[in-house]
């Protein structure tokens, strides 16, 4: 590793130059690149995953790429019209694209004697989200797996520009609806700091509590569904019962049973810890029980152990975050902060990272969720906060949702957004998900992809 | 392993909401009728996120759940397009998928239906419209029922579903 994790990589346009910024875990780097040459020099060489925010930059803001091996369109599909570029301030968002006869995307290639490829995609067998999967393989073995993603692209970050912050809040809540609440408690935060307000202690608690929640409904339905495609379906009915007490839960405490426009509104005056706090007792026990019977199920643990490794150097090298890494070793948690310290939070780690690693990883998070909530669960009375005006300039914010860490920044102008960037977790550990693959055969894929539970809206945006 | 099963057998069967299982029983007997009369008991659906949150997706799982169960009613969700009855969509149309969506619109036999479900495909939910979304679902497709939400929960999905059986007579 030559330097620190990579977070981001994203651009601003000025009247005469592009900014770009690339954001480290402990710095952040400028580069202003003249309008006439934006010429973009490629960390691709140190760091893999810094290829998909500079092929973006490509073709958001035509950014012309230096150093790198890959400059394919990314974003633009076969039928995006040549020379558009939708984030520059000369484009109007809300214009129609006239879709051009198709141009085929060069996959990547592997050659020799007997590999052959296997397309999978964009609209997958059962319940998910579209993306496309290119197989490249020696029988049943896999050699290699390209990602190719953005079939969900909504515009996004277009779609907020020029927006009052305060009224972003229906569209931020919405990217990726499993991690509302993490995007919404990024987003507060990226509010109290432009309007210099201070978050009362209650209410960090209450949103620290709302955010556990989401993180239990996730893993809960992740512990189902990764054993159901090892074809242990039993445990899908036994964990998708538990996942779904939790959303209800998540519903009576906030009225929604995503939490959508939970962070923007007080604490509700009919919450009530003591019932939650009754239903914490229940599910721990439950959870017991699950726990005790699943880690026992040898024929299971023969499908997990050992499929789909990540090395803890494939994920330092490729900056992973979230689950993925924790389960190759990476203690990399936005909880890791004096005041969750205090609550009793520790980084939960594993080390082997394969299926086994993420699925124990979920497992232990859920239980330390449900003492997070122990500790956080309290009598509150409404605190009927109010923002300030909103000041110009730049915010950022982290969160640490279920599928990892997640990073947002808005450039505020003339109270207006003038961008919106946001980093979800999978944007980045999409583009590792093919370094678990070598070795494995193409059926064990589904249970992979599943361990790491990527979502497909925040990527795409 | 054991001590599960002895769990196991402890607890019985649990029900744990019993108003709200007798309107669920009284749902999935309509269901169960609607489907037996139009579909011969068996009622295929191909979901399809032309653009979607997620969470339509994830409400959907719900549905196999052991608390609405629909595939005990004749409900199943397939995996190919040739195999469905219904395509229920969900999510902005995107102009990345849109030709996707066309295409297994297009796979799916005849007589189909197509189903809207949540805000999203109308363009009701909070999105606007940008560059990269095709406007609402209908001006592409014969949209035959909507299921409004955002998401429908479970239950409103049920509940679409038989409104969508009762449209068919
Ligand atoms: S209707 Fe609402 S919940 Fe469903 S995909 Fe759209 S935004 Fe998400």
């Amino acid at each position: 590793m030559t330097s620190s994790r990579l977070i981001a990589r994203y651009t601003i346009e000025h009247a005469d130059h592009f900014e770009v910024i690339t954001r480290y875990a402990d710095t952040a780097e400028t580069l202003h690149l003249p309008k006439e040459a934006p010429i973009l020099p490629s960390l691709a060489a140190e760091h893999p995953a810094a290829i998909w925010f500079e092929r973006k930059m490509q073709d958001d803001f035509s950014l012309r790429l230096e150093g790198t091996w890959d400059t394919r369109p990314l974003v633009q599909q076969e039928h995006f019209p040549h020379n558009t570029h939708p984030l520059l301030t000369s484009f109007d968002a809300t214009q129609s694209l006239t879709p051009i006869s198709a141009h085929p995307y060069p996959y990547e290639t592997v050659d020799g004697d007997g590999v052959f490829e296997v397309p999978v995609g964009p609209i997958h067998a059962g319940i998910i989200e579209p993306g496309h999967f290119q197989f490249f393989q020696a029988g049943e073995r896999i050699l290699h797996l390209e990602v190719r993603h953005f079939y969900k692209h909504r515009g996004i970050e277009k779609m907020l520009e020029g927006t009052d912050p305060l009224h972003a809040w229906p569209i931020v809540e919405r990217i990726s609806g499993t991690e509302s609440l993490a995007y919404q408690i990024a987003w507060r935060d990226i509010l109290l700091q432009a309007t210099r307000t201070e978050l009362p202690e209650s209410l960090r608690r209450y949103h620290a509590l709302l955010l556990e929640m989401e993180r239990i409904v996730h893993h809960l339905t992740d512990l189902g569904f990764i054993p159901n495609d090892a074809g242990f379906g039993a445990a899908l009915a036994i964990a998708s019962r538990l996942a779904e007490d939790a959303r209800r839960q998540l519903k009576t405490l906030t009225g929604h049973r995503f939490g959508f426009g939970a962070v923007r509104q007080d604490i509700p005056a009919a919450y009530d810890p003591q019932q939650l706090l009754a239903w914490v007792k229940q599910l721990e026990q439950e959870l017991q029980t699950f726990s005790d019977w699943i880690l026992d199920v040898p024929s299971l643990w023969d499908r997990f152990d050992t499929t789909g490794i990540l090395s803890r150097d494939d994920a330092l090298t490729y900056d992973a975050i979230g689950v993925v890494a924790r389960a190759s070793g990476l203690p990399l948690d936005r909880r890791d902060t004096p005041w969750y310290r205090e609550l009793g939070w520790e980084c939960i780690t594993e080390t082997s990272g394969d299926v086994a690693a993420r699925f124990l990883v979920r497992l232990r998070e859920v239980a330390q969720s449900l003492t997070l909530i122990r500790h956080l669960a309290e009598d509150a009375a409404p605190v009927n906060t109010r923002l300030g005006t909103i000041e110009d300039g730049r915010y950022e914010a982290f969160a640490e949702s279920p599928l990892g860490e997640l990073y947002l920044t808005a450039d505020l102008k003339g109270g207006r957004i003038k961008r919106f960037f946001v980093r979800d977790p999978s944007f980045v550990n999409w583009q590792v998900l093919h370094r678990m693959m070598p070795g494995n055969i193409i059926a064990d894929f589904p249970l992979i992809n599943k361990s790491c539970d990527l979502s497909y809206a925040g990527n795409d945006l | 392993m054991v001590r599960f099963w002895e769990q196991r057998a402890k607890r019985g069967i649990v029900t744990e909401h019993p108003e709200w299982e007798e309107e669920m029983a009284a749902l999935r007997k309509g269901l169960k009728k609607g489907i037996h009369k139009h579909f011969a008991g068996s009622l295929a659906i191909r979901m399809v996120d032309s653009g979607s949150c997620n969470a339509c997706e994830a409400e959907c799982n719900a549905l196999s759940n052991p608390y609405y169960a629909l595939e005990r009613l004749g409900i199943h969700f397939v995996a190919s397009p040739r195999h469905a009855d219904v395509m229920l969509l969900s999510g902005v149309m995107t102009f990345n998928m849109l030709p996707h969506v066309l295409d297994a619109w297009e796979q799916i036999p005849e007589p189909k239906w197509c189903i809207t479900l949540g805000d999203c495909p109308l363009l009701e939910a909070p999105f606007t419209q940008t560059y990269a979304i095709e406007g609402p679902a209908d001006t592409h497709l014969p949209i035959h029922h909507h299921i409004p939400g955002c998401p429908p929960t479970p239950e409103e999905i049920i509940r679409g579903l038989l409104e969508f059986l009762k449209t068919l007579g």
